[in-house]
């Protein structure tokens, strides 16, 4: 099967299946994301996701409007696009 | 409407609003209308920690070794969580019991309101540690100016809404003659008092923390007051939950689907509520700089702790559909993070690498599979 990949708009990540969630992905590629509790709860990693489906581990706890996700523990389940913010 | 401790009257929970409906009645959890406040809970209970696990005996040599103007940094961050704590420890309670009409957010409240308790006893247990006289720290608190002046802007909308609310209970809507003086009761009134109360809830918890969460694992970045450093950790993980609480709140009411008039009020307190948000902010900057009036820390200075209160800021805001306030930039102090993520949180030294205290996680789904090689 094909790696599943993640686009950022500047960049396109395949999917690595030994990660454990989104968050490490972007964080071993240097990308904008910010983080706290890393389990779901404090939602300080919330990002939008544009396009494509992620799967979580156990129902997250922190409140999402629609089309956002938490990457600290969630993996893509289909080509995913993220609108990652770059501060400057 | 009166408060009454169980109403007789038969309803259906699932139809009640969070706040201001009827009364709760059984405390029943088989069915739920917003279920994300028994998740709460149960994480809650599954974080569960008490103070005396944490040794904090090597914390004593470390304070005596500080020099004075971190000493000042050290006891004056103790002192405001000791104060922040102390009014959460009740005021939840207080306030919002009275108010609320569904059991499963009747429990959240006060499973949150028991677990401020366990920081408040968490202060006395470090303090007692450090100094002989601990009365020297505690009777400082209501005297210190820095200190009363955001007591007083926290307290505030809690006391607020609890002198409303019992006018409501007592007497009901309407234009009522109070102590020589004539006072319009609205249940409006009494919904806005509510959001701005919760509002303010969220920006103590969600902001007003983080300074002397930063200058605790500044002084453990180095090997120093490290007992309490874990016990910040602890709290600082409770603390993220409950904030996650607080905002779940406030965006079912801003979103009309619990209460449709909630959703109004909250856009007619949108900027009251903005202001709250900056008024934290400037606070706990001046805050920062109480801390460093006489020096700095290896790791942080005012500039920095500044930049952070605004970091937080803008993300809390963001959290609750605001726009953020301050310029954006990234985290000014990443190293934070490290010990505020709580997938390595650990309590006894012996214990590396614990995720998260899940107790009961007893897989109940059964297939027939599993039963395959029993026979009868
Ligand atoms: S880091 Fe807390 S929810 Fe993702
Ligand atoms: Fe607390
Ligand atoms: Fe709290």
């Amino acid at each position: 099967m094909a790696d599943l990949i993640v686009s950022t708009g500047s960049t396109q990540l395949a999917w690595q299946g030994r990660l454990a969630t989104l968050l490490e992905l972007l964080e071993d590629n240097c990308l904008p994301v910010e983080y706290q509790c890393r389990s779901g709860f404090c939602g300080a990693c919330r990002v939008r996701l544009l396009a494509g489906r992620v799967r979580y581990r156990q129902p997250p706890l922190a409140c999402l409007s629609k089309g956002e996700i938490l990457p600290c523990c969630c993996v893509p389940e289909s080509d995913i696009t993220l609108a990652l913010e770059h501060p400057p | 409407m009166a408060y009454t401790t169980f109403s007789m009257r038969h309803n259906d929970q699932l139809k009640e609003p969070m706040f201001f409906g009827q009364p709760v009645n059984v405390a029943r959890y088989d069915q739920q209308k917003h279920v994300i406040f028994e998740k709460l809970i149960e994480k809650q209970l599954s974080f569960f920690w008490r103070p005396e696990e944490v040794d904090v005996s090597r914390d004593r040599i470390d304070y005596q070794r500080l020099p004075a103007h971190e000493q000042h940094i050290f006891i004056s961050n103790l002192k405001y969580q000791t104060l922040l704590d102390s009014i959460q420890g009740r005021s939840p309670n207080v306030a919002l019991l009275p108010l609320v009409s569904i059991p499963e957010l009747e429990t959240w409240i006060e499973t949150w309101a028991f677990s401020e308790t366990l920081h408040s006893r968490s202060y006395t247990h470090i303090i007692r540690n450090i100094v002989n006289d601990p009365a020297l720290i505690f009777d400082d608190i209501v005297t210190n100016k820095n200190i009363v002046a955001r007591a007083r802007d926290i307290s505030r909308y809690y006391d607020e809404l609890i002198e409303m609310s019992n006018y409501y209970h007592l007497l009901g809507e309407g234009q009522h003659y109070i102590n020589g003086r004539y006072k319009e009761i609205s249940l409006r009134q009494l919904k806005q008092a509510l959001y701005l109360c919760l509002m303010s809830v969220n920006v103590l918890e969600a902001i007003r923390f983080y300074v002397s969460f930063a200058c605790s694992f500044a002084f453990a970045e180095r090997g120093l007051m490290e007992g309490n450093a874990k016990i910040i950790r602890l709290i600082a993980r409770d603390e993220a939950l409950h904030m996650s609480g607080t905002q779940h709140m406030l965006n079912l009411m801003r979103s009309g689907a619990d209460d449709p008039e909630m959703a109004e009020i909250a856009q007619q307190c949108h900027e009251q509520s903005r202001a709250l948000f900056l008024l934290a902010a400037q606070q706990e900057k001046q805050w920062a700089d109480y801390l460093f009036k006489d020096g700095s820390m290896i790791g942080l200075n005012r500039q920095i702790l500044h930049h952070y209160v605004e970091y937080i800021t803008n993300i809390r805001m963001q959290a609750i559909g605001m726009e953020p306030a301050f310029e954006k930039r990234s985290h000014p102090i990443p190293w934070v993070n490290a010990w505020l993520a709580s997938d390595n949180v650990q309590v006894a030294p012996q214990e590396v690498e614990v995720s998260s205290y899940l107790v009961g996680q007893i897989d109940a789904t059964i297939t027939a599979d599993d039963l395959g090689s029993f026979e009868l």
